[in-house]
């Protein structure tokens, strides 16, 4: 397998764009494969992560030099977020990047479910893929109720759309969403990737949301903003608090730029849309180059070799953009009834959860439920796409005829 | 429910027919021969009924509202350069290569001047305009809607306009027509 430690990439040096090299085309909302938009979605979120990552290190490391190496760095890699995230069209609103946001949730995360070899880290992507896999339903039946599209205009088919874990349902005690770390040193370095890799989807969502919710005027778009987001910020600490504590800095660093290479990596094979490959195959080139640049610095400051942090037998296998329809809906029918309790899974209602239920929803129905009424109440029905049968949890199957049926 | 579901005011049937335009122009794109002509028929009146009522009941009513005459005017210069567009595409062969390319780039523009009164004039109506107003004004934009052809229909139109421009344009004008007539109705 390709291992990008053994690569050198474009010199550092000759990484900084200039304006008509960051001036990309924007993808034809209209005609796109959605799996591209998924993959730029995602790329988006690891580029974020990536400039986000760099200046907490900056902020507590003390070495000048260092200072001086992470701001250049830094600042390609905000480069490289810019590039990707402006491959979004301004034609499409805000509700449909959402639309693909909560689609990249679900298809990301499931595969990442079936490809984790850690039983208790798997369960961490199963729980979680059934909340996002529910917000896309409330989203796209916003989605015609505000703009009066559909959101198989987005999704295209290969992403189902029905209820998943009910949102309302997705509010823990905060003490609930902290799991148990991985061992930094026994784990198989792909679940490192994966752990990384959904952690910052997530956060980008969150990030996304809680700073376009309030752009909306119809009172029904404010709320349900608000209340995915802090859905969503749950999402992130329950990520998070997968990884190592015990990783230091250098090593943290390792793993991302790394965890880029795979990811672009990935994405060059897979990528229908031969401009947007030129442009996977451009980052993984310079992010090469990052690594090699970590990699010294472990080296320097930690006195380890980065095949100790990912080992060395090269990147896993391709992480893959495909539906997942079968395997969502075996997990419906067998964890929709799950939720947390400390670092574990469970199935009753306890008290502690009890307790959160009622402080947050304080016995009024949440935004994902109103969304839903107010969309029956508009349009006379709820909006679904169930391309292979009815729903696999009979109690949530659309209540009446649908005329999409 | 209604028949129309969904419709409580003029801006969301013109959502609805934003998103119906989207839908035709996939259409056109995807078909070929007869039933391109057919598809691109069908996508001709319904920009025709769309771009009358903005013209005769939604601009007008936007005006209303202080500072908004430079967004108005945008969009009708938008509207303009469609319109010329689509002048040009009336009487090309729906099946040569420039139709194609030339389809495309209409439709960007149409899409992207739907994209614009989205964000920049429809939430200022829902903010500013009475909702009762906008209620009054949906079955107006509707009716004309329901009485426009579903394409054109030799000897419906008048025959100077035949002879003058073909049945496409003349669909149009008739559009106009009957949104101009339910327009001044709604007013009286």
């Amino acid at each position: 397998m390709f291992n990008p430690l053994d690569h050198k990439g474009i010199p550092l040096d000759q990484q900084i764009r200039n304006w008509r090299e960051l001036n990309v085309e924007p993808i034809d909302p209209e005609a796109v494969d959605p799996y591209t938009r998924c993959r730029i979605i995602t790329m988006n979120g690891i580029e974020v992560e990536a400039v986000m990552f760099s200046h907490q290190f900056a902020r507590v490391c003390p070495d000048p030099d260092v200072r001086r190496e992470l701001a250049y760095t830094r600042f390609v890699e905000n480069q490289q977020q810019r590039v990707v995230n402006w491959l979004l069209p301004g034609l499409a609103s805000v509700l449909e990047t959402t639309l693909g946001y909560e689609q990249v949730a679900v298809d990301l995360t499931a595969w990442v479910a079936r490809h984790e070899p850690d039983p208790y880290l798997k369960q961490a992507y199963e729980f979680g893929v059934l909340e996002d896999f529910d917000h896309l339903y409330r989203y796209a039946n916003l989605y015609e109720m505000v703009e009066r599209r559909k959101a198989e205009k987005i999704v295209d088919g290969v992403t189902e759309v029905m209820p998943g874990r009910p949102t309302v349902a997705e509010f823990r005690h905060p003490f609930d969403n902290v799991n148990d770390p991985y061992a930094k040193d026994d784990v198989d370095p792909r679940s490192k990737l994966h752990a990384l890799t959904i952690l910052s989807a997530e956060q980008q969502v969150m990030i996304y949301y809680m700073n376009t919710g309030p752009q909306y005027m119809e009172p029904i778009a404010r709320q349900l903003y608000q209340e995915i987001s802090l859905i969503e910020q749950e999402h992130v600490t329950h990520y998070e608090s997968l990884l190592d504590p015990g990783e230091t800095w250098w090593e943290r660093l390792v793993t991302h730029e790394y965890n880029e290479c795979w990811l672009y990596w990935s994405f060059m094979e897979q990528e229908s849309d031969p401009r947007i490959k030129a442009i996977w195959e451009l980052h993984l080139q310079m992010e090469l180059a990052h690594l090699q640049q970590a990699a010294d610095l472990l080296r320097r400051h930690d006195g380890r070799e980065p095949e100790q942090i990912v080992g060395d037998t090269g990147l896993p296998e391709p992480l893959k953009f495909e539906p997942n329809k079968e395997y969502l809906r075996h997990l419906l029918a067998t964890q929709i009834d799950l939720t947390k309790l400390g670092a574990g899974y469970v199935r009753e209602a306890h008290e502690r959860f009890e307790q959160m239920q009622e402080r947050i929803h304080g016995g009024e129905q949440p935004p994902s439920e109103a969304v839903i009424d107010a969309h029956r109440e508009l349009l006379g029905d709820e909006y679904r796409l169930e391309t292979e049968g009815p729903h696999p949890v009979e109690s949530l199957r659309a209540r009446e005829g649908s005329r999409r049926a | 429910m209604p028949d129309d579901p969904g419709i409580v005011d003029v801006v969301g049937l013109l959502l609805t027919q934003h998103a119906r335009i989207e839908e035709q122009f996939l259409l056109v794109i995807g078909a070929s021969g007869a039933a391109r002509q057919e598809a691109f028929d069908d996508l001709v009146r319904l920009l025709a009924v769309h771009e009358t009522a903005e013209e005769e009941v939604v601009h007008p009513l936007s005006r209303t509202i202080a500072g908004s005459d430079g967004v108005v005017d945008d969009r009708l210069d938008e509207e303009r350069q469609a319109k010329e567009m689509l002048a040009a595409l009336l009487d090309a062969d729906v099946d040569s290569t420039g139709f194609e390319a030339s389809l495309l780039m209409l439709r960007t523009a149409v899409l992207t001047h739907a994209r614009h009164e989205e964000r920049y004039e429809f939430p200022r109506l829902r903010a500013k305009v009475p909702a009762d107003r906008l209620r009054a004004l949906a079955p107006v934009v509707r009716a004309a809607e329901a009485a426009a052809p579903t394409r054109p229909h030799p000897g419906v139109e008048s025959a100077k306009a035949n002879l003058v421009a073909g049945p496409a344009l003349a669909v149009v004008d008739q559009a106009r027509d009957l949104v101009r007539a339910a327009a001044r109705r709604a007013r009286s």
